[in-house]
């Protein structure tokens, strides 16, 4: 880290990294246990959000509602999501500035909000119609269209998310 | 016996291809990787969402016969393409991995809980209702779904520790 960066807040990044707990996640054995319960977590998130989204597209649970599918699995999402964020802070932490300018680790942070606004976009617009087809497997493009695109992005926080691990 | 397979691997074309392939095929390890990644959501996912179920804490409206019906094809699959995509890490390093001091707390975590997996499968497949037609069943069912928790969450911590065992004291010291 030597010119200048080309990422904003360098000043913050490095006095977070400077954190004494921090640097005792990143020389100690709380790097690896953060990042296997982080993969749990991941685990949990995105084995739930598949069950959802395939159900989405039809191709699976169809003797369910979708609606119930989705009402009892995204409590659980929350739950791994909430744990994967915190130990991925805790991560983070540990080498801020190398993070914030690694070009996977940024990928994954737009990839993140675009399948946050995918399930936004379901939510308010395709479950106002969701009476109609609920018990249905033939469900209509948008909805299709929801989970295939949940699906794509999801993989592709998990491919920018390891490849962040290469370039450090 | 292990040191044969390790060494017959090291020289083997085998491990030529893989590391041609890993170090020359653009973005190819952590591809590969997330193939694993992949798989292990889709078993560690139905995994738990089956167990919380047998422990009558998530998804009360779906009846487990049918969650291992559904399920569980899915994850036999799934397991199949984490072996594969792990196998290429090994083939490229077998030194690295037949040597390492986690691998064997993994393989002891991950044999009992395939086979504790596959036992609720067949005997749901035998005879379907098998874990929810009695009490002192689905209290045996209950029993295998926590050791069975227990022994995925081993395998995911004991996997990921295999890139860091020198950071940890028990293995270490």
């Amino acid at each position: 880290m030597n010119e200048e960066s080309s990422v904003p807040f360098t000043e913050f990044w490095a006095r977070l990294q400077a954190l004494p707990i921090s640097e005792h996640i990143g020389f100690t054995w709380w790097f690896p246990l953060l990042e296997s319960i982080h993969v749990l977590a991941i685990g949990l998130v995105v084995g739930t959000i598949l069950m959802v989204d395939l159900r989405l597209l039809g191709l699976a649970a169809t003797r369910y509602p979708a609606s119930r599918i989705t009402r009892e699995l995204v409590p659980w999402t929350w739950i791994g999501f909430v744990v994967a964020f915190t130990t991925g802070f805790g991560m983070f932490m540990a080498g801020a500035t190398r993070y914030v300018e690694n070009p996977a680790f940024q990928i994954k942070f737009m990839l993140l909000p675009l399948a946050a606004l995918n399930m936004v976009w379901f939510q308010f617009r395709t479950m106002r119609t969701i009476s109609a087809w609920d018990d249905t497997n033939v469900l209509p493009t948008t909805a299709k269209l929801a989970g295939a695109t949940s699906l794509l992005l999801w993989i592709g926080v998990l491919l920018a998310g390891r490849w962040t691990g290469h370039l450090l | 016996m292990k040191d044969a397979i390790a060494n017959a691997l090291a020289e083997s074309q085998a491990r030529e291809l893989m590391v041609y392939l890993l170090g020359n095929v653009p973005g190819l390890p952590p591809i590969i990787q997330t193939f694993h990644i992949v798989g292990i959501c889709i078993v560690v996912g139905s995994i738990i969402m089956i167990n919380l179920r047998f422990l009558g804490i998530a998804v009360p409206s779906q009846n487990i016969t049918e969650m291992l019906n559904r399920l569980m094809p899915w994850m036999w699959w799934a397991l199949l393409v984490n072996a594969l995509s792990g196998l290429v890490f090994v083939i490229a390093r077998p030194l690295r991995y037949f040597y390492n001091p986690v691998v064997p707390y993994k393989l002891a975590l991950l044999i009992p809980a395939v086979i504790l997996a596959f036992l609720v499968y067949r005997l749901n497949k035998s005879e379907p209702k098998y874990w929810e037609s009695s009490s002192i069943r689905l209290r045996y069912g209950q029993f295998i779904a926590t050791v069975s928790l227990v022994l995925w969450v081993g395998v995911i911590i004991a996997g990921r520790w295999i890139a860091y065992w020198e950071y940890i004291p028990f293995f270490y010291e």
